[in-house]
């Protein structure tokens, strides 16, 4: 085990290469004695993310690929962030959005996920209230059809792999869970891949937090009995596609092509099952930020991008037609970078989609009657939730889950260069292909950083060893506090020393 | 490049979830089982060329959540739709009973004379059968529907499930059913459109045109 909390040190990429880890573990105990961590290198080719290459739509070759003196700064920033959470959510929200907009850490990016949705605060005001859920037998009448899609959430992704694997377990328990926290709501079973994708990032704890602030703030409805929530949302998006799009949405309109045809998947799973991983993480690491708008924002460019010329509509004349080019969205389309840049730039706001919202429920009440489910008013982001249920400083203090004593820290120090956790050598990945990509006008604040940083980092070791949480490893960002100020330079301030033990 | 066919036949395929709809479609189009694939949220479709009875006949098939919660998304595929499949899992009693709610949304939402095959599917799992076949198709008969027992592991009656359906529905065609009427889920093809001679050749370009 030791050796495992190692492979996922700081440095390496969160807590989904330990789970990945274990899981592959799980995989091959039956024909082939485990403890072999160098394993899943051997024998199973995964890419960065998990996935199991050439066998997912996922997974995308054209991931940028940061440099890791770029990396590391990042996460010191970030870590700044995580330690003084309330003051940064109070003054700086600005600059945490500009953050979340240029993507989280991978190292940090489960627990940044989990602060943004506010699921830390709900977990340490229930503290036990999952491990109860956990130990109760459950409604069979959901237990039922959550087993069933038990293998059907990523399953070219390494940690679902396996039948009854740890992926499998945790996401059972995840779910079942929530319909014991919720039974009036159950289980929905758009409600899996969202819960698949934060274990790919945290414990099934973690998760169940997550997924309940889902559920609850960021998209309250969409799971719902009769999923009224997601069909007012897609005649939103179409109202407000006429003004982002008008040839799109012509289009649409002429075919006769209701929101919900094309929009139920991409908005339930939060677009987790149609772009690949890349700009999956990007697109979530703003919506925890922001919120729905993301969503919006994301559905309104692709539709831009494949219905909005004249030109390419000409062979797609037809509802049948439209929807299978709607289901093949040009990788170009989604690319992060391109996907980024215009979610960004898109001029749809809160305002504008709570103003769309309000006209659509009085056409709704009119043409339909009343709702039926009652669902929590929706929150727009970090911010609204965290200014509706405010913290205490407690609440977001950081509770190390996983703490590697020194000695076992120091003992198997001289093993986690070849160790083979995912995490390390997706690092390596990025060393080798340090090539550098052409930079937009977005990225050249990021070309700055990394001039003013190269000659620091020619110094010191370019993929530093994973360090112990609290043993004396040499992350020199974070573990050597006197040197943070002249990493920075004036770039950033520092407020407090970091002390991060969570792996 | 244009397909030649002499009708297009828009299909669903429906049934609680996990029965294997997602499956059969897939084994009907690619000849080959669907190990291991997501479950379908919203739709997925798919579309295939079949002959029958000397006639080219392009079914486009939309394949739909089986989650009751998804009921309410789904209907909205219904429109429109000549033939359906429904289905029920032979080892899963409560797909089977779920039968009669599929079958009513299905005759009111989609065509009247909407054709519908009933599929016992994973018939290869024959050890933890649930539902005989004699059951099932006694209820084929009661509901009248076609009848067969699939598996979308191996094949066997996919492809027949898809074609028994579509010739019925030619059948329908040169007895009782007219294709130009709206909402029949059946459009002319160009091969049919170039053997038709005026004046019936232009109510079928209308037709096509209404996009019904």
């Amino acid at each position: 085990m030791a050796r495992i909390q190692q492979g996922n040190g700081l440095q390496s990429s969160e807590s989904k290469s330990f789970k990945g880890t274990t899981e592959s573990l799980a995989k091959h105990e039956d024909n082939s004695s485990d403890s072999d961590v160098n394993g899943i290198d051997n024998e199973v080719q995964t890419d960065k993310y998990g996935f199991i290459e050439g066998a997912q739509q996922y997974s995308s070759n054209s991931a940028e690929d940061i440099p890791p003196e770029i990396l590391r700064q990042r996460e010191a920033k970030w870590l700044d962030m995580l330690n003084n959470w309330d003051k940064w959510m109070a003054k700086k929200h600005k600059k945490m959005k500009v953050r979340c907009q240029k993507g989280i850490p991978p190292s940090l990016r489960g627990r940044a996920w989990l602060y943004l949705s506010g699921g830390k605060v709900k977990r340490e005001q229930n503290p036990g209230k999952f491990q109860e859920l956990d130990s109760q037998p459950g409604d069979p009448r959901w237990l039922d059809v959550i087993e069933k899609d038990l293998h059907r959430q990523f399953p070219f992704h390494e940690m679902f792999v396996a039948r009854g694997g740890h992926g499998q377990q945790d996401l059972f328990r995840v779910l079942k869970a929530y319909t014991l926290h919720r039974p009036e709501e159950g289980y929905c079973q758009a409600q899996a891949p969202i819960a698949a994708v934060l274990l790919m990032h945290m414990p099934a704890e973690d998760a169940f937090w997550g997924l309940v602030q889902i559920c609850e703030k960021y998209l309250p409805g969409y799971y719902s009995a009769g999923l009224e929530a997601i069909q007012l949302d897609g005649e939103i998006q179409f109202a407000l596609l006429k003004r982002v799009s008008p040839v799109a949405h012509r289009h649409l309109k002429k075919h006769k092509i209701e929101p919900i045809l094309y929009m139920t998947e991409w908005f339930m799973c939060a677009f987790s099952r149609t772009l690949p991983w890349a700009s999956v993480l990007r697109v979530w690491d703003m919506f925890f930020c922001e919120g729905v708008k993301i969503i919006f924002r994301v559905g309104l460019v692709l539709l831009k991008c494949m219905l909005g010329t004249q030109e390419k509509l000409k062979a797609y004349q037809g509802l049948y037609e439209s929807m299978e080019l709607l289901r093949h969205i040009e990788p170009r389309y989604m690319h992060e970078t391109f996907l980024v840049n215009e979610v960004v730039e898109l001029p749809v706001s809160e305002r504008d989609i709570e103003k769309e919202h309000l006209a659509q429920l009085r056409r709704w009440k009119e043409t339909r009657g009343e709702l039926h489910c009652k669902s929590p008013p929706r929150m727009h982001g970090a911010r609204a939730i965290m200014t509706a249920e405010p913290p205490s400083r407690q609440d977001l203090r950081q509770n190390p889950t996983i703490i590697v004593e020194s000695p076992v820290a120091t003992a198997t120090t001289t093993t986690t260069g070849n160790e083979g956790g995912r995490g390390s050598s997706a690092e390596d990945e990025k060393g080798k292909k340090s090539k550098r990509k052409k930079k937009t006008g977005k990225e050249e604040e990021r070309e700055k950083e990394q001039e003013q940083k190269q000659a620091q980092a020619q110094t010191a070791d370019a993929v530093p060893p994973p360090p112990a949480a609290e043993g004396p490893s040499p992350f020199p960002a974070l573990a050597e506090p006197e040197d943070i100020p002249s990493v920075l330079g004036s770039l950033q301030s520092l407020s407090s020393v970091e002390h991060d033990t969570y792996l | 490049m244009s397909e030649t066919y002499d009708f297009l036949f828009k299909f669903l395929v429906i049934g609680n979830a996990g029965t294997g709809k997602s499956c059969l479609l897939h084994q009907f189009i690619e000849k080959r089982f669907k190990e291991d694939s997501n479950h379908t949220i919203g739709v997925e479709f798919g579309s295939k060329i079949i002959s029958v009875v000397n006639k080219f006949v392009k079914l486009q098939i939309w394949d739909t959540a089986g989650q009751e919660r998804f009921r309410s998304v789904t209907r909205s595929y219904y429109r429109g739709a000549a033939g359906a499949l429904l289905v029920y899992d032979i080892t899963s009693r409560e797909t089977y009973n779920a039968l009669t709610n599929w079958l009513t949304d299905a005759r009111m939402l989609a065509s009247q004379n909407i054709v519908i095959i009933l599929c016992g599917n994973k018939k290869d799992l024959d050890a933890d059968r649930e539902v005989t076949f004699l059951e099932a198709s006694r209820f084929a008969q009661e509901n009248e529907l076609m009848f067969l027992e699939t598996s979308a592991l191996t094949g066997e009656n996919v492809e027949e499930a898809f074609v028994q359906c579509a010739r019925k529905i030619l059948n329908k065609i040169e007895s009782e059913l007219d294709p130009e009427r709206m909402g029949s889920g059946i459009q002319y093809g160009d091969a049919a459109l170039r053997q038709l001679r005026s004046p019936r050749r232009a109510q079928a370009q209308s037709a096509q045109e209404c996009g019904c």
